[in-house]
């Protein structure tokens, strides 16, 4: 008498992160992806390299960048013999000076402390997930990293460097400094870190983890 | 009150007050540059027109879309899909422009990142200064606002039929 064939696996149902329609799962073949039938969304993906090395490369250049952006300024403006170099911070202080502390905190958490905060939650948890260590607070740095991801606007205040050279350009003159070029690799980062970022990979290695 | 009636009740406040604060956002000036003695209040649209003006259209379309046409047309689509919650109609399509809209967004804090650099400036002596200006209160607001708002409407609640108050 032959063996009896093994039984089917049961479906897993997972549940579809936009609209919470059940999804049935099924193994994927690498670089396949399964989409919600009812939205469209794109629920589960199977990466090709299955990997968070990248990932995390990205992200700790991205925070040594956040250092050296900060740090370096972005341009020097020059007018009838007053030289001024800027940091990013420069700004925040003109803007705090002359009274408009709301904007001035809004450039500051969007231009510094979300970035900081997005890249630096996203690194702790890859360190975790490809060193294999339980660390505390790894949920909560994971939450904080998806909560931070729209409010890291360094590729936006790349697009405003630019701007802002074009119109000091009409006052007197304005050059380029290295800070400028920190801004920009940084935004690069950061844009290829997120779409590295396997959430799949991170969600099974954190659950294996806890 | 469940959670998700107090995101929409959020969520259209939120736009509301988006759509009133837009109007001062763009009629007052959000600086003034000072060019040897020359005063030039600037509204936003003033500043894409000094951009324009200079020779320099691509950069004076990309504050154009960012500062001008990415606020308006979010609050827009924004107010539209708060009006179709809990209707059936074209759910997927929403979906999309919901995402879409909370992509975009954030562009519009060019603006606002451009005037903190500029501004940094300000303290130049007298032959050339920036100041900021109550427009740039506004458009802040409008900004935050509508961050906010696409932040608690969140995609899911789309597909929620019927009254979410009474679920």
């Amino acid at each position: 008498m032959s063996p009896p064939s093994p039984a089917p696996e049961p479906p897993r149902w997972i549940s579809c992160p936009e609209c919470e329609a059940p999804c049935r799962d099924r193994e994927l073949p690498p670089g396949g992806a399964l989409r919600c039938r009812r939205c469209g969304v794109l629920v589960r993906k199977q990466s090709e390299t299955q990997s968070l090395q990248p990932a995390w490369a990205l992200t700790s250049a991205g925070l040594l960048l956040i250092v050296l952006a900060n740090v370096t300024p972005i341009l020097t403006f020059d007018v009838a013999g007053n030289t001024q170099s800027n940091l990013i911070v420069t700004g925040i202080f003109g803007l705090f000076r002359q009274g408009y502390w709301p904007v001035a905190l809004l450039v500051a958490f969007a231009g510094i402390v979300g970035p900081a905060l997005h890249l630096g939650s996203m690194w702790y948890v890859l360190a975790a997930c490809c060193l294999r260590q339980s660390w505390p607070g790894l949920r909560q740095a994971d939450h904080l990293a998806e909560r931070m991801e729209s409010w890291n606007l360094v590729p936006v205040y790349a697009v405003a460097t630019v701007v802002a050279v074009v119109k000091l350009d009409m006052l007197g003159t304005v050059s380029w400094q290295v800070g400028a070029l920190w801004v920009v690799i940084l935004s690069l980062c950061s844009l290829f870190a997120m779409q590295l970022f396997d959430r799949d990979l991170v969600n099974k290695r954190l659950e294996a983890l806890a | 009150m469940t959670s998700d009636a107090r995101r929409l009740q959020t969520a259209r406040a939120l736009v509301v007050t988006g759509l009133i604060l837009y109007v001062p956002a763009n009629v007052l000036p959000v600086m003034t540059m000072t060019v040897v003695g020359d005063v030039e209040p600037l509204t936003v649209l003033g500043g894409v027109q000094e951009l324009y003006d200079s020779g320099l259209w691509p950069i004076a379309a990309i504050v154009f879309l960012a500062s001008i046409v990415v606020p308006f047309v979010k609050l827009a689509c924004l107010s539209w899909l708060l009006m179709l919650q809990g209707s059936t109609v074209l759910q997927r399509r929403r979906g999309a422009l919901l995402r879409v809209v909370h992509q975009v967004g954030s562009w519009s804090m060019v603006d606002v990142f451009l005037l903190s650099i500029l501004v940094a400036v300000g303290q130049l002596g007298a032959m050339a200064s920036v100041r900021a200006e109550p427009g740039a209160l506004f458009f802040a607001a409008v900004l935050v606002s509508t961050l906010f708002a696409s932040e608690s409407y969140k995609p899911r609640l789309i597909w929620q039929t019927g009254d979410p108050s009474s679920a």
